[in-house]
């Protein structure tokens, strides 16, 4: 197995720990993307790049309330997404292993 | 979305870069570790801590018992001080719990609340007897003794074992069968002993329990 097996999407530094975090929270959980921010210790321009990047790969949904500064946006693994974690999880796993 | 729209040069270069396996590896249990810091709801420094305020607490009102004869319950200082631990401890950890669901949604905190609602309604199911005996002339060993020390560490330990358990959370229901076990213990000790079972099965349940959960963290990594 090679590094080709991973999923390019999730196979980036701030992408794996936006995944990694997002996939620590219970199944339905969301997250505020401030909070994201701050867990995660990205620029807002950074994280929301990456973010879609993974919404576009249909990894993680986002939700907008509000208007202005009043808006909150919450931010939540699909389960395709965590599917993919899993999977890629795994890959890595099977390719440490290999090696 | 919110915040700002530019892109950090970071990011456009990052893709570029190869990610060794390894240090995807490494980095994947690191933020693992991390989020989970982040998430939990009881922190091991916290379970400790409050491990040794009821230790403290318990052990308080052990003294103030400890050779009455007969009987006649925990002094008004020794209650005092239990008051003061417990809304410190009550105090730390709302802090801890707000800042572990800030900006968090969803179904998990509801059912945290219902399974806090289900601790409650138990923890007071434990006054409702000792009330119940005190209407029936039971003695005060009994009313200010056996049943305040032992009543709720078998009830609440039950209830929280029911959750632990339905949530697959074996740490934290070997700690609530633990908790039961020191309960079972200090309703067979006496009125007095009573409070030194109850403190230490509690101190060693909570702290076993920091233990295991602290030791899984560092064992077992998320993607495993």
């Amino acid at each position: 197995m090679t590094a080709d097996a991973l999923d390019p999407v999730i196979h980036a530094p701030a992408r794996l720990r936006i995944v990694v975090t997002l996939a620590a929270l219970p199944d339905g959980d969301s997250l505020s993307f401030t909070r994201l921010q701050d867990v995660l210790e990205l620029t807002p321009g950074n994280l929301i790049t990456h973010l879609r990047k993974l919404e576009d790969a249909g990894y993680l949904v986002t939700d907008t309330t509000g208007n202005g500064r009043a808006s909150r946006t919450s931010i939540a693994l699909t389960r395709e997404g965590r599917a993919a974690f899993g999977r890629y999880s795994e890959a890595l796993r099977a390719l440490l292993g290999s090696a | 979305m919110q915040g700002t729209h530019e892109s950090d040069e970071t990011t456009s270069n990052e893709d570029a870069g190869e990610l060794d396996p390894r240090e995807a590896a490494r980095l994947l249990d690191e933020a693992s570790r991390h989020a989970r810091r982040q998430f939990s709801l009881s922190p091991p420094w916290i379970t400790v801590f409050g491990a040794v305020v009821v230790l403290v607490a318990y052990g308080a009102l052990w003294l103030s018992t400890r050779g009455q004869d007969p009987y006649t319950g925990p002094s008004l200082g020794a209650i005092a001080l239990v008051y003061a631990a417990v809304a410190v401890s009550v105090a730390v950890s709302v802090k801890v719990y707000r800042r572990a669901t800030a900006g968090v949604r969803g179904p998990t905190r509801r059912q945290q609340t219902v399974e806090g609602v289900a601790i409650l309604i138990s923890y007071l199911g434990s006054a409702v007897i000792q009330g119940a005996m005190k209407h029936h002339g039971a003695s005060d060993a009994i009313v200010y003794g056996v049943i305040p020390a032992a009543g709720p560490l078998i009830i609440v330990g039950t209830t929280v074992a029911g959750i632990a358990g339905s949530k697959s959370d074996w740490p934290q229901f070997g700690a609530a069968l633990g908790v039961v076990t020191g309960g079972i213990v200090a309703a067979f000790v006496g009125p007095s002993a009573a409070w030194l079972a109850a403190g230490i099965g509690l101190f060693v349940a909570v702290v076993g329990y920091a233990a295991a959960t602290a030791w899984l963290d560092r064992r077992v990594p998320q993607h495993a």
